[in-house]
C-alpha cells in the first residue's frame, strides 16, 4: 500500500484473497457443485484477476442458468468491449437477453440498433420507466433533443421522485438553454434527495447555465465525492474549468474522465480544445484524432480537427481539406465545412473545386433560407468564375442576384455585368476587375 | 525529477524494523558495562554500530530486506559473532507471540535510550543519545508503535510471524550453518544468557575466541582485544582513547573509500541489475505501507536504469509493476512517465505516445523536469510546453523527424508565449541536436514552410548554416540563463559541429589562403575545456541537487557494494579482512547527467584527435572515458569508446588481438548497441579479408555493411560513405580498376554534395591509389595532390602523411629519375607516420623507402646494404603481424633480391621461402579460418 490519497478519497484497496477464492470456486465449478450465483461470484473474481475470457464464459454460464440476475449481465457487458466479443457469446434465448443486447449496443455506440431493441421491448413492457429512460438515452446520443425532452417529461409525470438519468434531462435543458425548466428540475431533485450524484450534477448544470462557474464546480465536485467514477461530472467539470480559464484543472478533469472510460469522446474533444486554446494545435491533434475515432459521424469533431490543421502555424492544408470533407459528409449543422473547403481550394489554386463547394454551400444556404456574408462571397466567386469560364449566362444570373445586396459587392457586380456585356458585343473591355472573393 | 517533495511521512513499524531494534538492543543494552556482552573488542562493537547506521539509513528505501537477507548481511559484517547475533535475533523474534510481548518489547526499548539528562551519564555505559541517528530511529519506531491501533498491533504480530517463517523456510543454509560450526558454542551461550552475566561473560567470550583461534588459525584476531580488556581493568581513560582511535579509523576509511568504491560500483552495476529489485518488489508489495518518499526514490532509480541501459529492463514485467503501482497510487503521476520511458526504450510508439500525453495531462508539466527552476511568478497555465518538448524528442527518437520538428516548432512558440526561457533554451538545443543528426542526410522538406526551397545542395548547405546559427543562439541563451548543463551540452554540440564542418565557403576553396580553421583539435579542445568547468561547479552545490528519494536508495547500493567485495576477498583466500567492510559516508556528489556530459567531452576529444591523426592522444581520451565514466555513461556511449579502443588495437597490434577484444566487448554489451559493435566487427573483418586476399568474403562483408547503412530510422551518411568506400577498395583489390574508379567517383560526388569534406580527402586519396595500381601514375598525381591540399586545410595530419606517401609512390612509378624526389617526400612524412601511423602505413612507408633506394641509379647496395635491408625487415615483421600477404610478399621479394645481389644465398633462400609462403596464402585464401569470426 502507498500512503497517497486522491483528491477524492483513498485509492482502491487490493484484495489479497482473490487467489484463494478463485481456487475454491474453480474446484466447485469443476465438480459441478456450484449454483448460478456462485458462478456469478466466480466471474467477478476472474474479472478482478484479469482473466477476461474465462470470466466471460463463466458469466455466460451464470446467466444461461439463471437469466434474472441483472448484475451478472452487466458484468458480462463490461467484458464485451468489441462487437465481435459480443457476437461470440453463446447465450440462450430469453427476454433478458434483449435487455442485455440493447444495453450492450448502447455501450458500443450502436445507438440505432439499441433503440430498435428497446422499442421492441417497450411493446412487451409497456409501462417500464427503465426502458423509457434507456430510449431517451439512445435518442440523446443521436442528438434528438426534442424527443428526449418529451420522454423525460412523461417519465417525470409517471414517477415524480425519479432521480436516475435526470442528469441527462438536465443536459438537454442546458443545451436548449431552458433556464426555468432547469431550475425547476434542480429544485425537484434537490427536494427528493440532495445527496445523489445526479442531483448535484443537475444543480451544477444549472449554475453553469447561469454563468456561475465556481458554484457549478463546487456541485460537480460534490457529485464526484459521492461517486468518483461519475463520468459525465468529470467532463462537465472540465468544461467549467475551461470557462474559468483554469487550464491545468480542466485538463486534469478531462483526463480523469478519459481514464475512467476511454470511449468518452466528449472528454477527448475537450482535451483537444483545451490544448488548441493554448496554442498547441499539433499537440491537440492527438486528442481530436482519438475523439473522431470514437465518434466518426460527428461533424463538430471533424471541424475541430480540420481547424487545427488549418491554423497558421501548422497550415497543413491538404489534411485540413480531408477533415472538412469528412465533416461536410456528416451533416455539418453549422455549415462551416463547405465554406472553408471552397476557400481552401481557392487558396490552393483549384478553381473548379472551389466553385463546386461554393455552389454546394450556396444551395445549402438557400435550402435553409440563410443570408449573410458567406452568400455574397459565394455569389461573387461564382460570378467571376463563370465569367472566366466564358459561361456568361450563369455568370449573369449570379451577378443579378448580387445586385440585391448592398455594399461594395453590388458595384463589383455591376462592373462585372458591364464587362460581360461589352465582351459579348466583342468590344474589348478595359475595366475587368479580378477581385478576390 | 524534483517534483512533489513531501516530507517523508508515515513511518510504519515493520518486522524488519523490529529486527533492527533487536540489534540495537544488542548494540546498546541497558546494562552498566562499557562493552556489552558478546563483543570482544571495541572495533567489533563499532562495526555493528556502523552496520546499524546503514540499516537505519536505508530504512526509507523501497524494499526492506527479508530476514534471510538481513542474516546474510549480518554474517558478512560481523564476522566471528554472527552466529550469536543471528541466533539472538531469531529467538527474540520468535519469542514474540502475543500483542503484550510486543508491548513489553517496546517498553524495554525505551530503556536503552538515554534520558534527557544524558549529560551526566557515566562513561562506562553505552547509552544511545536520543538525538543521534540511531536514537532517532529508535524513537520513531517507538512512536510509530504507540500510534498503532490494536488491530495494527495484531497485524504487526502476524507479519512478524510471516517474516520469520519465510526466512527459516527459504534459508536452509542458515540452519546448516548454525548446526555445523557453532552448535556447542551456541548452546553454551544460550545457557549463559539466562545467567547472571556479570562475571562469567568475559571469561566465556575470551574462551570462545581462544578456542576459535586455536581451531582455525586463518582467523586473524583483532589486536585491540587484549587492550580493551586491559582497559577495563585499568580505567576509563584508556578506553576512551581506544574508542577515539577506532572512530578515527572509521573516518579515515570513509574518506578513502570513494576511490576504491568507484570500481566496486562499476562491478556491481552489472552484478545488480534493477530487475533484481523489481522481482523482489512483487511478492510483498502489498504488505507494508511505503512512504511517498520511498516510491519516488524507487521510480527515480528505475528511470536512471532505463536511461542508462534501456533494454536491460524488461518491457512487460516492469510495465506490470508500474500498472500495479498505479492502481495502488492513482495520484502518483510519475508512474505514467516511467511507463512512457519504458515503452519508449522498447520502441513501442503507441504506448509511449499514450503515456506521454497522460502524464502531462495529469502533471501539467509542473513536475518531472529537474533542471527547470521554479518560474518567476507561478502562472496557472501549467507548463505544457515541456510536454511539447518531450513529444518532440520522442518523435525524433522514434525516427519521425518531420513530426518532431513540427512539435518542436510549436514548443518554441508556446515557450515564447509563456516566456519560459528555460524550456525555450532546451527546445533550441533539442532542435540543434536533431538538425545535426538528420540535417545533413536529408535534402528536402525537413524545414518545411520556414525555408524557401531551392536546389538540393543549397538546402543541405543552409541546413548547416541554420544549425550553426541555432547553436550559437542556444548557447547564448543557455549562458544567460545560467543553465550549466545546457551550456555544456551546447558547447559539446558546437565542438562536434566544428569538428565535422569547415566554416568556409567551398567555392573559394584553395590552398592559397591559409586560414586557421575551427576543425583544429586545439580549438575543439578549447571548446570542450570550457565545458569541463561544470564538474567543479557541481561539486560545490551538490546539496541542492539531491533529489527526493535519491539519498535513501544510494544508501542501499553502498551497502551492497562493500558486502560484495568482502565476499570476493574471502574467496580469494586473503583472509577475512574485516576492514574491507567500509561504508561510504555520502553518495557521490556529482549528478549522473553531469558525469555523462563530461564523459562525452572526452569521447569527443578522442574523436578530434583521431581525425587530426594523433593516435596516442585519441587512445588516451578513449581510455579515460571507458575507465572513469563507466558508471555514468549510457552503454551505447561506452560501446563507442570500446569501439575506438579496439580499432586502435587493430591498427597497431594486428587483428588477432582486436578480434579477441571484440569478443570481450560483445559479451559486455550483449544486450545493447549491438549495431555499433557489429559494425566494428564487419569493418575489421573486411580489412582483414582484404589483407588476406580473401576477396569474396570481403565483398560479402562489404555488402552486409551496405545493408546496415540503409537502416529504417533514416540513412546514416557516414555509414553509407563507409560502405561504398569499402566497396571501391574491394574492387581495387580485385584489380577491377574501372569499376573501382566509378564507385569512388560517385562517392566523391556524394561527399561533395553533402559537404563531407573529411571523407572527400579520403576518397581522393583512394582515387589516386586506384590510378597508381592501374599503372596510370600521371592520372593519379592530381588526385593525390588534391587530397593533400584537402588534408592540409582540414588539419588531417595523418591522412596527409599517407597522401604524401602515395604521392611518393606515384612519382616513383613514373621512373627511376624521380626516385630522389620520392625519397625526400617519404622522409618528410616519416615522423608523422612512425609516430602515429598504424602497422600498415609504416610498412608501406618502409617498403617505399627501400624501393626508392633500390631504383635510384646512384645508389649501390654493396656500399650500405642495411639502409635497404633494415626497413624491409621492419616492414616484413609488421606485415606478418597484420597478415597482409600481398605487401609482405613484396617485402620478402625485395629482400631476396638484395640478398642475391649481396651473395648471401642462405638469407636469400629464407626470404624467397617466405615470399613463396605469402604468395601461396594469397592465392589460396583459407576460407574456413575466417568463418570462426562470424
Amino acid at each position: 500500500m502507498i500512503e497517497l490519497e486522491g483528491p477524492l478519497g483513498k485509492s482502491d484497496a487490493v484484495n489479497r484473497e482473490l487467489v484463494s477464492l478463485e481456487r475454491e470456486l474453480s474446484t466447485l465449478r469443476k465438480n459441478a457443485a456450484i449454483d448460478p450465483f456462485g458462478l456469478y461470484l466466480y466471474g467477478l473474481v476472474l474479472k478482478e484477476k484479469g482473466s477476461d475470457s474465462l470470466a466471460r464464459t463463466v458469466l455466460v454460464e451464470a446467466v444461461n442458468s439463471y437469466p434474472w440476475n441483472w448484475n451478472a449481465w452487466s458484468e458480462l457487458q463490461s467484458l464485451c468491449t468489441t462487437i465481435d466479443s459480443l457476437n461470440s457469446l453463446n447465450l440462450n434465448n430469453h427476454w433478458m437477453k434483449d435487455f442485455f443486447l440493447a444495453s450492450a449496443y448502447q455501450e458500443l455506440r450502436m445507438h440505432n440498433e439499441s433503440l430498435a431493441k428497446y422499442e421492441n421491448l417497450l411493446g412487451t413492457f409497456g409501462f417500464s420507466n427503465y426502458i423509457q429512460a434507456e430510449i431517451a438515452k439512445a435518442r440523446y446520443s443521436l442528438r434528438e433533443f426534442e424527443q428526449v425532452e418529451a420522454i423525460f417529461e412523461e417519465l417525470l409525470r409517471n414517477d415524480p421522485y425519479r432521480v436516475e438519468d435526470m442528469d441527462m434531462y438536465s443536459n438537454v435543458l442546458y443545451a436548449k438553454e431552458c433556464f426555468s425548466a432547469l431550475s425547476y428540475l434542480a429544485h425537484r431533485v434537490f427536494m427528493t434527495d440532495k445527496y445523489r450524484p445526479e442531483s448535484c450534477c443537475i444543480i451544477g448544470n444549472y449554475y453553469s447555465l447561469k454563468g456561475q462557474h465556481e458554484k457549478s464546480v463546487m456541485y460537480f465536485r460534490r457529485a464526484l465525492k459521492l461517486n468518483k467514477n461519475y463520468l459525465s461530472a468529470w467532463t462537465l467539470m472540465g468544461h467549467e474549468f475551461v470557462e474559468m480559464k483554469n487550464i491545468p484543472a480542466a485538463v486534469d478533469a478531462y483526463r480523469r474522465a478519459v481514464d475512467i472510460n476511454s470511449c468518452d469522446y466528449r472528454a477527448w474533444y475537450g482535451l483537444g480544445q483545451t490544448y488548441e486554446m493554448m496554442g498547441m494545435p499539433f499537440y491537440a491533434l492527438h486528442y481530436f484524432r482519438k475523439s473522431v475515432f470514437l465518434q466518426p459521424n460527428d461533424s463538430r469533431l471533424w471541424i475541430a480537427m480540420a481547424q487545427c490543421y488549418d491554423t497558421e502555424r501548422l497550415s497543413m492544408l491538404e489534411e485540413a481539406i480531408k477533415c472538412y470533407r469528412r465533416a461536410a459528409n456528416c451533416n455539418d449543422r453549422e455549415a462551416i465545412a463547405l465554406h472553408r473547403l471552397a476557400k481552401l481550394h481557392y487558396e490552393l489554386g483549384r478553381p473548379e473545386e472551389a466553385a463546386f463547394y461554393y455552389k454546394k454551400d450556396m444551395e445549402r444556404m438557400e435550402a435553409e433560407e440563410r443570408e449573410g456574408p458567406n452568400m455574397v462571397e459565394a455569389l461573387l466567386y461564382l460570378a467571376t468564375y463563370y465569367k472566366a469560364q466564358k459561361r456568361f449566362e450563369e455568370a449573369e444570373a449570379y451577378c443579378t442576384r448580387l445586385l440585391d445586396y448592398t455594399g461594395p459587392e453590388k458595384e463589383t457586380a455591376k462592373s462585372l455585368l458591364r464587362g460581360m456585356r461589352t465582351a459579348q458585343s466583342n468590344i474589348p473591355s478595359m475595366d475587368v476587375e479580378h477581385l478576390p472573393p | 525529477m524534483a517534483g512533489i517533495v513531501k516530507p517523508p511521512g508515515a513511518f510504519a513499524i515493520t518486522p524488519h524494523k523490529v529486527s533492527v531494534c533487536i540489534l540495537l538492543q544488542i548494540y546498546a543494552p541497558s546494562v552498566q558495562i562499557s562493552l556489552p556482552f558478546p563483543f570482544s573488542s571495541v572495533a567489533q562493537h563499532n562495526r555493528l554500530g556502523l552496520f546499524l547506521l546503514a540499516l537505519t539509513k536505508s530504512c526509507d528505501d523501497i524494499l526492506e530486506p527479508k530476514l534471510d537477507e538481513l542474516i546474510r548481511q549480518l554474517r558478512e559484517v560481523c564476522g566471528l559473532l554472527h552466529d550469536w547475533f543471528i541466533d539472538h535475533l531469531t529467538s527474540r523474534l520468535s519469542s514474540i507471540s502475543s500483542p503484550d510481548d510486543l508491548f513489553n518489547f517496546f517498553t524495554d526499548m525505551r530503556g536503552i535510550l538515554g534520558g534527557p539528562e544524558s549529560g551526566v551519564m557515566e562513561d562506562d555505559q553505552v547509552i544511545l543519545d536520543p538525538s543521534s541517528n540511531l536514537g532517532m530511529f529508535l524513537r520513531r519506531c517507538i512512536l510509530a508503535f504507540n500510534l498503532l491501533s490494536f488491530e495494527g498491533v495484531c497485524h504487526l504480530l502476524t507479519n512478524i510471524g510471516h517474516y520469520c517463517k519465510e526466512a527459516l523456510s527459504s534459508c536452509p543454509s542458515y540452519e546448516a550453518a548454525c548446526s555445523e560450526d557453532s552448535n556447542s558454542n551456541l548452546e553454551a551461550l544460550l545457557e549463559y544468557e539466562n545467567m547472571d552475566l556479570e562475571n562469567l561473560v568475559f571469561e566465556k567470550v575470551t574462551e570462545e575466541i581462544e578456542a576459535r583461534k586455536s581451531a582455525s588459525e586463518t582467523v586473524p584476531f583483532h589486536l585491540h582485544a587484549p587492550q580493551t580488556f586491559f582497559g577495563l581493568v585499568e580505567g576509563h581513560d584508556l578506553r576512551r582513547k581506544i574508542v577515539e582511535a577506532a572512530l578515527r579509523d572509521i573516518e579515515v576509511l570513509v574518506d578513502v573509500k570513494p576511490k576504491q568504491g568507484d570500481k566496486d560500483r562499476e562491478a556491481s552495476s552489472y552484478v545488480h541489475p534493477p530487475n533484481d529489485t523489481s522481482r523482489d518488489f512483487e511478492p510483498n508489495c502489498g504488505i507494508f505501507l511505503r512512504s511517498n518518499w520511498q516510491i519516488q526514490g524507487y521510480l527515480q532509480e528505475q528511470a536512471d536504469a532505463i536511461e542508462k541501459n534501456g533494454s536491460c529492463v524488461s518491457l512487460n514485467s516492469f510495465e506490470l509493476i508500474l500498472r500495479r503501482l498505479h492502481k495502488l497510487a492513482p495520484e502518483l503521476h510519475r508512474v505514467h512517465f516511467l511507463r512512457y520511458l519504458n515503452s519508449l526504450c522498447h520502441d513501442d510508439y503507441f504506448a509511449a505516445l499514450e503515456n506521454l500525453h497522460r502524464y502531462f495531462d495529469y502533471s501539467a508539466g509542473t513536475e518531472g523536469i529537474d533542471i527547470v527552476p521554479p518560474a518567476s511568478g507561478c502562472n496557472n497555465f501549467g507548463r505544457y510546453e515541456i510536454a511539447l518538448l518531450f513529444l518532440g524528442m520522442m518523435h525524433f527518437r522514434l525516427g519521425h523527424p518531420k513530426q518532431a520538428l513540427e512539435v518542436l516548432t510549436e514548443a518554441v512558440c508556446v515557450s515564447q508565449q509563456q516566456s519560459n526561457d528555460t524550456c525555450l533554451a532546451f527546445t533550441l538545443a533539442a532542435v540543434c541536436n536533431m538538425l545535426s543528426e538528420i540535417g545533413v542526410s536529408s535534402t528536402s522538406g525537413i524545414l518545411g514552410s520556414s525555408f524557401s526551397p531551392s536546389t538540393s545542395i543549397g538546402i543541405s548547405l543552409s541546413v548547416q548554416q541554420q544549425l550553426f546559427v541555432l547553436l550559437r543562439g542556444s548557447l547564448k541563451r543557455a549562458e544567460s540563463l545560467k543553465l550549466k548543463r545546457l551550456v555544456t551540452s551546447n558547447r559539446l554540440a558546437k565542438a562536434k559541429f566544428d569538428l565535422t564542418h569547415v566554416q568556409r565557403p567551398l567555392l573559394s576553396f584553395g590552398p592559397k589562403a591559409s586560414m586557421k580553421l575551427k576543425t583544429c583539435p586545439i580549438n575543439v579542445c578549447k571548446e570542450l575545456r570550457l565545458s569541463s568547468h561544470l564538474i567543479s561547479e557541481f561539486g560545490s552545490e551538490s546539496s541542492t541537487m539531491t533529489t527526493d528519494g535519491a539519498f535513501s536508495t544510494v544508501w542501499l547500493k553502498n551497502l551492497q557494494n562493500p558486502l560484495g567485495s568482502v565476499v570476493s576477498s574471502q574467496e580469494n583466500g586473503s583472509g577475512s579482512n574485516t576492514n574491507a567492510f567500509q561504508f561510504y559516508a555520502q553518495p557521490s556528489s556529482i549528478p549522473g547527467s553531469v558525469l555523462q556530459l563530461i564523459g562525452s567531452s572526452y569521447l569527443l576529444r578522442a574523436t578530434a584527435w583521431e581525425i587530426y591523426g594523433s593516435a596516442p592522444l585519441a587512445r588516451i581520451n578513449a581510455l579515460i572515458y571507458a575507465t572513469c565514466f563507466t558508471d555514468a555513461l549510457s552503454s551505447s556511449d561506452a560501446a563507442l569508446a570500446y569501439v575506438k579502443l579496439i580499432q586502435h588495437l587493430a591498427v597497431f597490434r594486428g587483428y588477432k588481438e582486436a578480434f579477441a577484444a571484440i569478443r570481450i566487448a560483445e559479451e559486455k554489451f550483449l544486450s545493447v548497441s549491438k549495431s555499433r559493435i557489429l559494425l566494428l566487427k564487419l569493418q575489421l573483418l573486411h580489412e582483414h579479408n582484404l589483407h588476406l586476399g580473401n576477396l569474396k568474403l570481403a565483398q560479402k562483408v562489404c555488402d552486409e555493411l551496405g545493408v546496415l547503412a540503409s537502416s529504417v530510422t533514416g540513412v546514416d551518411m557516414e555509414l553509407k560513405t563507409e560502405a561504398s568506400l569499402r566497396h571501391a577498395r574491394t574492387l581495387l583489390a580485385a584489380n577491377q580498376f574501372s569499376e573501382a574508379a566509378a564507385v569512388a567517383h560517385s562517392l566523391f560526388c556524394m561527399c561533395y554534395k553533402f559537404n563531407l569534406q573529411v571523407e572527400n580527402a579520403t576518397v581522393l586519396l583512394l582515387l589516386a591509389e586506384i590510378h597508381k595500381r592501374s599503372g596510370n601514375a600521371v592520372l593519379g598525381l592530381p588526385y593525390a595532390l588534391a587530397s593533400l591540399s584537402f588534408c592540409q586545410s582540414f588539419n588531417l595530419d595523418l591522412l596527409r602523411a599517407s597522401a604524401t606517401l602515395t604521392l611518393a609512390e606515384l612519382w616513383l612509378s613514373l621512373g627511376s629519375n624521380h626516385a630522389k624526389r620520392a625519397l625526400s617526400l617519404i622522409h618528410g612524412a616519416f615522423p608523422m607516420i612512425l609516430g602515429h601511423g598504424g602497422l600498415e602505413l609504416c610498412a608501406r612507408a618502409y617498403i617505399a623507402e627501400a624501393k626508392c633506394y633500390l631504383s635510384d641509379p646512384s645508389f649501390s647496395v654493396f656500399d650500405n646494404p642495411e639502409v635497404v635491408l633494415d626497413p624491409l625487415r621492419q616492414a616484413s615483421i609488421e606485415l606478418q603481424v597484420l597478415e597482409y600477404h600481398e605487401l609482405a610478399a613484396e617485402a620478402f621479394y625485395l629482400m631476396a633480391i638484395v640478398f642475391h645481389k649481396l651473395g648471401q644465398f642462405e638469407e636469400r633462400e629464407e626470404a624467397a621461402a617466405s615470399f613463396q609462403k605469402h604468395m601461396m596464402a594469397l592465392e589460396n585464401p583459407d576460407e574456413g579460418r575466417q568463418s570462426q569470426f562470424f
